[in-house]
């Protein structure tokens, strides 16, 4: 090739590259070839965390689960970290999984790789968490966030009062459960004008991070009457804290999961009150719901709402291991 | 090496260190109208001219397909589980289930945040209490099966019309309810009931109206 042809060829080149990087950019919905099943077909169960019990509980009740229907269950761990879950979605699609059970780390982020399953032939079911988008999974199995909160913010007023201070700690920011706990909590208490957030700061839905915002939370505001945590890990760490600093006898913590320590803590009266959610309810219906798909049932409904319960001291008794005593 | 090779080789590099950058950060992507129109959809999602239209063109026409009061209060007083089966509604997975509810009633109480009516005939019990305080939660969203979850694109947006709806049943319904609520007055009222705890939620009843009047 002469020097004149690499001349003119190479913008050519240069152009069609481009167009070709933008369409690769974004996989497009669509039913690719089905992956190959082995002879026993496998599932993934991918969870966002395995650091925090109450996902280990989900986790574990999905593989359990899908195991007594067939399948070889394999957990993912995404560590919190969207790169690392796009790393087990690619593991995943490579090694010929029939079905994907999906805690997402991220209600945007997490789209991409659930189309990646979709075009591959991999249907995913979603637990717990939402992405932000109907055209994706085959169905979402979610906990009803803001209907928990709505009621453990009148249950907040009713034990607080109408008027004190009070600090939040948020989940992870990229979570719509973090937001939907947060707008539920938040949809009664600031009806009181005198209950005043004096600090709102995320812990990532982490306990160890949780202790650290706590301490330094506490250090600006050694008055406050109350925490509301975005989850059960994160009022573990508070109370930690609170107990490090002599004030868990004067702050009410409030969590959100209904994990078992936290309800522990509530029948100790150590902490006031959480929102139960069903883990294992949830894990159930997921893995139900992948084997009917496999076996040829198309009929879901996009999104499955799961009531979240208010778990307080005067019902404690009625609840534990997550859900409640006669149900699950 | 001659000038000429050496601008070439320069060009090249240069050339391919773009494609490699754009490899990464392309300059737009493709995606299918469905998936950018949910997008478009998602982004600009207006709770406040969804709720001005559900209200006037489904709320208010829906009324006629709410529970008699009277015949919900008697049929729970017989068997709560009866009277679920025939005429509560439940949203996804759990205990919680909604009555939507409509009838007449005679003022028997009035407290801080509600209006305590008798709804069946010789009886000065209160058997309905209407909400007059500050109105929280998804009762109505999803007591009237009218809205589904599925018809939004996000929870967080579907939760939206939950504040949008409580907030104008606090600006539109509840002054004038407030101003009725006298003892021995007759209410007629639309509205729905969620029932939590059946042990304490079903006696009274507490409804949410959106419609409330006198006869």
């Amino acid at each position: 090739m002469n020097r004149t042809s690499l001349r003119v060829m190479s913008p050519s080149v240069f152009l069609l590259f481009i167009l070709l990087a933008g369409c690769g950019g974004d996989p497009t919905p669509g039913g690719g070839a089905p992956a190959p099943l082995s002879a026993t077909p496998k599932i993934a169960v991918i969870v966002s965390t395995l650091n925090n019990p109450w996902f280990v509980v989900l986790a574990d009740t999905a593989k359990e689960h899908a195991g007594r229907l067939g399948y070889d269950v394999t957990v993912f761990d995404s560590q919190n970290d969207p790169a690392k879950e796009a790393a087990q979605f690619e593991n995943v699609i490579a090694s010929g999984y029939a079905a994907v059970l999906f805690n997402p780390t991220d209600a945007d982020g997490s789209i991409a790789n659930v189309r990646r399953a979709k075009e591959a032939g991999i249907p995913v079911f979603c637990m717990d968490r939402e992405i932000n988008a109907t055209d994706a999974a085959v169905s979402q199995i979610l906990s009803d966030n803001y209907s928990g909160c709505v009621a453990l913010g009148q249950y907040f007023v009713k034990q607080v009062g109408e008027s004190g201070k009070y600090v939040e700690l948020l989940g992870l920011v990229g979570d719509n459960n973090t937001w939907n706990r947060s707008k539920g909590f938040h949809s009664v208490v600031d009806r009181y004008p005198e209950l005043k957030m004096v600090a709102q700061q995320s812990a990532d839905f982490d306990r160890a991070k949780a202790l650290e915002v706590m301490e330094a939370v506490l250090q600006a505001n050694p008055d406050i009457d109350a925490v509301f945590c975005g989850n059960d890990a994160m009022a573990m760490g508070a109370y930690q804290a609170l107990v490090a600093s002599g004030k868990d006898k004067r702050v009410k913590v409030f969590g959100f999961d209904g994990s078992e320590d936290v309800v522990k803590l509530i029948a100790e009266g150590k902490i006031v009150a959480t929102g139960m959610q069903f883990p294992k309810l949830m894990a159930r219906t997921a893995a139900e719901s992948a084997d009917k798909y496999l076996k040829g049932d198309r009929d879901f409904p996009q999104k499955t709402p799961v009531a979240v319960e208010l778990v307080h001291q005067g019902n404690v008794g009625k609840y534990g291991d997550y859900g409640r005593k006669e149900a699950e | 090496m001659t000038s000429g090779r050496r601008r070439l080789i320069i060009c090249s590099t240069a050339m391919g260190s773009a494609a490699v950058l754009l490899y990464f950060m392309p300059l737009f992507h493709v995606v299918p109208l469905e998936v950018a129109g949910q997008r478009s959809v998602a982004a600009t999602f207006d709770p406040v001219a969804f709720v001005d239209s559900f209200w006037t063109e489904r709320l208010l026409p829906s009324a006629d397909r709410a529970v008699d009061v009277a015949t919900l209060v008697a049929a729970v007083r017989e068997d709560r589980q009866a009277a679920k089966r025939a005429h509560g509604r439940s949203v996804g997975l759990g205990g919680v289930y909604y009555y939507f509810v409509a009838g007449t009633g005679r003022v028997v109480a009035v407290e801080k945040n509600s209006v305590g009516l008798a709804v069946l005939d010789g009886e000065q019990q209160v058997q309905v209490a209407l909400e007059t305080g500050n109105i929280f939660g998804n009762t109505l969203r999803d007591g009237t099966g009218l809205l589904d979850v599925n018809d939004i694109a996000n929870s967080q947006d579907f939760n939206a019309l939950s504040s949008e709806i409580n907030g104008r049943i606090e600006r539109e319904v509840l002054p004038s309810l407030r101003s009725m609520a006298v003892t021995g007055a007759t209410i007629r009222f639309v509205g729905c009931a969620e029932i939590v705890d059946e042990d304490t939620d079903l006696q009274p009843l507490r409804i949410v109206p959106f419609i409330a009047e006198t006869p």
